[in-house]
């Protein structure tokens, strides 16, 4: 029992002839359940992946598994990205295709993936259901795996780790893209299964983790530190907020003062009904959260806003004034949008550098594909610096941590700045202090008079400038509020301190 | 019925075979303006009708689908696609009267009768819209005098066509006009409006005529394209068998190592690939290359000789009145060969190894592409044309090869393309028999450069070198492949 179960000594690992740990000693005993923070960028990804033997590094590692337990002897890595690919072997995926009907499937279904997955490690499936069931899967083992919101690919992955039951699991943000209530199951599982002996590595930057974790450690310049659960929460620096770029802080032209008039909307695939008789309009100016669990056509509804689905043709609804269909091209709607969705950040041209993901924002193109001229160049420019990114300038995208990933996609959203903000899930991936950083920056720009449309499943994360509140429900609009005061917000279904009206 | 292309004196024919123009993107500042309101009627809903069709919608531009009234009420693929999209579909009699322009989206051979069963239906000073050339050109079909007729043709698969559009970009495409009928001389104007609502313009787009599309795309397909990789796929595996490699390992390097080697065509010509091999080898490759387009020469100049002549399209429509007894018999061979039935083994090739362990296709895909892009240009096509249809596309199929083998790339392409594939195989194979007897293992399957001293001689590596840059598909390429828009120089900066 006292040989440590992961022995890590003198381990240095480089990324781009970068140093980003640099003699790194870790040891985790048997029972332990670790917490692994740091800073975006920290190592805490690289180190994860080292553990699980899928980068190169110096130094030791060794894993002592226990040759007595009756769970395979692995160390299970769960990613903070997903991949999949199509029934040939490819994975080249842009975010609306899961909104194109196509008659053959291209895809494999949820079903077929976990059965392939459960003969390849030689599992059960009826051990699969209790987790499917908990994680409110079973209804999309028919989908196929386009369809899939980034929410529901995340709880796939986990779903597959959780069946597996390794000896040992290192998640890296398992928490994106999760509503409250699958936070919270999956929590219960995790409990679950450290109970029946699986040891945990987990890195996140939630709040709620499962009471199981019992250490916690902090990467900082290439070491690693064993700290305790109150440095953990820590102590927040004072945001000052930089002045906002004066392209930015001028009023967006606003053409009209109806933005989004919704008449009776209704989105079916086959037999299934996604949306059903939407009725919701919004005004030039409007702040709105929306809100609802994974699965309750969130997603569905905005891409009828950003001209992504091809069922916005056959239903009555106003955008910018003008019904759609009725001769406008998807251009001219985006053009006065911007849009940021972890569907669009996992589709993204993945070669594309920092900055040229920056500028590709005023052609609402996921790549640049021409010269942006003088002014463009420029304004690209400043916000690259606004947002901290100078260094990373001429990186290509898939060679960055996903948080500066993300900063680098909420610098395209604003560029233009754009009368109507759709920020989904924005700061995905961002630590808290990130995450506060930018919503007040939404705040300042959204002072001009932007139309702001806001999801998020982690309450205490919005802007507040936030003044309606639309909350679907299976396909359905359950409530619309407005939202007189704002005091605080904690991390309930409802803003509780907030005072509502109907 | 007569050959049109055959009707033409020498003068027009030339004159034809000569459209080429790489247009400047100042030509579409008019975006999708002259189809503005217009209805337009596609006929046809697979891969290229359906993804067209979602682009020109969210183009601004009306759509809807014609479907045979059995594919309608059989509930159909193409009705699935049409109506799930939520596009109106309609028969051709419902739909066609109406229509301004009707986009004729259906495979080649079926184009006599869609052609003549909607050509009465349609309007006065209608458009018809192909996307290949063939029922004009080689079938000769005679379009109604008020009609215009054009074509617009994306150079990638359906699937793509979309792709790169919600991407905000586009794949290259070539229009053109059919001067027999261009009565109003509209014709050029409905073809760029349209190609800017496919998203064409953004990636590169080659003005070409009816009779230099279909004569430099067949012979495109039929020699390297399609032809000669499988030829040079089933000859390199068998090599490799013959000389006791493992199977599995010859069945990956094959089917994967075609599309590893063109993606550095594709990015830098035939330069780019040859510069991914050591000098030795590089050098070695040159000298192969040279040797298979000495024995391969008379074999593509008989395949231009007749597609010219119209000798290809008669004995292939002769065939497609046979019930394709030639094409199913080819299809079911090719099926049976030991490269198609291994299936790749589980190990693990590096990108370079592609490359070192596979010298032979890089100098079966140069001498190919040279091969091809001089035979078309000797016969009166355009370099520019002759690049598309010889360089431009061979990564793209290789694509295919790369996903399922052969059978996967002749299920892609038309018809008519894996018509002419199989009769270039069935010639080319023999021709090579000798040759291949020549070939070791350090040309495929094992490193070139293993246990060879890597030292060149300076002046041979140099000619070598000045060849290979200062051939003329080399040269029009590198000037394409930076005009087909900013993308490729501002990704590479």
């Amino acid at each position: 029992m006292s040989q440590p179960v992961v022995h890590i000594s003198n381990l240095n690992l480089r990324y781009r002839q970068k140093p980003v740990l640099q003699g790194l000693n870790w040891v985790i005993k048997r029972a332990e359940n670790c917490l692994l923070c740091g800073k975006s960028g920290s190592g805490k990804t690289s180190l994860a992946k080292a553990i699980a033997s899928q980068v190169h590094y110096s130094g030791t590692i060794k894993i002592n598994f226990d040759a007595s337990s009756a769970l395979p002897p692995v160390a299970h890595y769960v990613a903070n990205w997903y991949q999949f690919k199509d029934l040939e072997g490819q994975s080249n995926f842009y975010y609306q295709q899961r909104y194109n009907k196509q008659a053959t499937e291209t895809t494999a279904t949820v079903k077929a993936e976990l059965e392939s997955y459960g003969r390849k490690h030689q599992l059960d499936f009826s051990h699969a259901e209790p987790i499917l069931d908990a994680l409110n899967y079973t209804a999309l083992l028919f989908a196929t795996l386009i369809q899939l919101s980034s929410g529901e690919h995340k709880k796939l992955q986990l779903i597959k780790a959780l069946w597996l039951k390794p000896q040992l699991l290192v998640l890296d943000q398992p928490y994106n893209g999760l509503d409250k209530l699958s936070r919270k199951n999956l929590n219960q599982l995790l409990e679950n299964i450290t109970d029946a002996g699986t040891q945990l590595i987990l890195i996140s930057n939630e709040q709620e983790l499962p009471s199981c974790i019992n250490h916690y450690a902090e990467i900082k310049t290439g070491e690693l530190h064993e700290i305790t659960a109150e440095d953990r929460r820590g102590h927040f620096e004072e945001i000052v907020i930089k002045a906002v770029p004066e392209f930015l802080s001028k009023a967006p032209e606003v053409l009209s003062d109806s933005v989004i008039n919704m008449i009776d909307v209704n989105i079916n695939y086959g037999d299934k009904q996604v949306l059903r008789n939407i009725n919701w309009e919004v005004k030039a100016g409007d702040k709105w959260v929306l809100q609802g669990h994974n699965g309750s056509g969130k997603s569905t509804l905005l891409s009828l806003i950003t001209g992504d689905h091809p069922q916005a043709y056959a239903n009555e609804f106003y955008l910018f004034g003008s019904k759609r269909g009725s001769g406008e091209s998807i251009w001219e709607i985006k053009e006065r949008i911007g849009l940021i969705s972890p569907e669009l950040h996992w589709y993204f041209d993945p070669s594309a550098t920092v900055w040229q993901s920056i500028a590709s924002g005023f052609y609402d193109s996921s790549g640049l594909f021409c010269d942006p001229g003088y002014t463009k160049r420029a304004h690209t420019d400043e916000l690259l610096s606004y947002f901290g990114l100078d260094e990373y300038k001429n990186i290509l995208m898939n060679e960055l941590p996903l948080g500066k990933q993300r900063l680098a996609l909420l610098a395209r959203t604003i560029i233009k700045n754009p009368e109507l903000l759709i920020l989904d899930e924005p700061c995905q991936g961002l630590d808290q202090q990130q995450t506060l950083h930018f919503n007040r920056l939404v705040d300042e720009l959204c002072k001009n008079g932007t139309t702001l449309i806001y999801v998020g499943h982690f309450e205490s994360q919005l802007p507040e400038c936030i003044e309606k509140r639309i909350l679907l429900e299976n396909g359905a609009v359950k409530s619309v509020e407005n939202i007189l005061a704002c005091v605080y917000c904690d991390e309930e279904e409802h803003i509780v301190q907030k005072t509502y009206t109907n | 019925m007569s050959n049109y292309f055959n009707t033409l004196p020498l003068r027009e024919k030339l004159n034809q075979l000569g459209v080429c123009d790489f247009m400047d993107s100042a030509e579409f500042l008019d975006g999708v303006n002259a189809l503005k309101g217009k209805k337009l009627v596609i006929v046809g809903c697979g891969a290229q009708g359906l993804n067209q069709g979602l682009n020109l919608r969210d183009s601004g531009l009306n759509v809807a689908y014609t479907l045979r009234r059995e594919a309608i009420e059989g509930k159909r693929d193409s009705w699935k696609n049409a109506t799930d999209n939520n596009f109106t579909v309609g028969t051709y009699e419902e739909l066609i009267p109406s229509a301004d322009v009707v986009i004729n989206l259906t495979p080649d051979k079926q184009h006599t009768a869609v052609v003549n069963a909607i050509m009465p239906l349609m309007k006065q000073d209608a458009t018809l819209l192909y996307s290949h050339g063939f029922n004009i050109v080689e079938e000769g079909m005679q379009i109604r005098k008020d009609i215009t007729v054009i074509m617009v043709a994306p150079k990638c698969p359906g699937s793509e066509v979309r792709a790169e559009y919600v991407r905000g970009f586009g794949v290259p495409t070539l229009i053109a006009v059919h001067p027999e009928n261009d009565p109003e001389g509209k014709g050029l104007a409905q073809a760029k409006a349209y190609c800017v609502g496919t998203g064409g313009h953004r990636a590169g787009v080659l003005r070409s005529s009816f009779v230099a599309e279909v004569k430099s795309d067949l012979m495109g397909e039929q020699t390297i394209l399609c032809g000669l990789l499988q030829t040079g796929s089933i000859l390199s595996f068998d090599k490799m068998v013959e000389k006791g490699i493992d199977a599995g390992y010859a069945s990956k390097l094959v089917q994967y190592g075609v599309e590893v080697i063109t993606e550095a065509l594709k990015q830098g010509g035939i330069t780019a690939m040859m510069d991914r091999l050591s000098n030795v080898a590089k050098i070695k490759a040159f000298e192969v290359s040279e040797e298979l387009k000495d024995i391969m020469r008379p074999l593509f100049q008989k395949h231009q000789d007749d597609i010219m002549s119209g000798e290809f399209s008669r004995i292939m429509m002769e065939d497609w009145a046979n019930g394709d007894k030639n094409l199913l018999a080819w299809r079911a061979e090719t099926g049976e060969t030991a490269f198609e039935k291994t299936p790749a083994g589980d190990v693990k090739i590096g990108e370079q190894e592609y490359f070192d362990n596979y010298t032979l296709m890089v100098a079966f895909v140069r001498a190919g592409v040279e091969l091809a892009f001089e035979t078309m240009v000797q016969a009166g096509i355009k370099p520019e044309s002759a690049y598309y249809e010889s360089l431009h596309e061979t990564p793209l199929i290789a694509n295919t090869i790369a996903r399922k083998k052969l059978f996967e790339m002749n299920r892609v392409i038309s018809d008519t393309a894996e018509y002419g594939c199989y009769l270039f195989d069935q010639a080319c194979k023999p021709l090579l028999a000798n040759f291949m007897t020549t070939v070791e293992t350090d040309l495929v399957g094992k490193n070139f450069n293993a246990g060879k001293d890597g030292a060149v001689d300076n002046r041979a590596l140099i000619e070598v070198n000045d060849a290979i840059r200062s051939h003329q598909v080399e040269q029009i390429g590198a000037e394409l492949r930076k005009a087909m828009t900013a993308m490729k120089a501002i990704k590479t900066a």
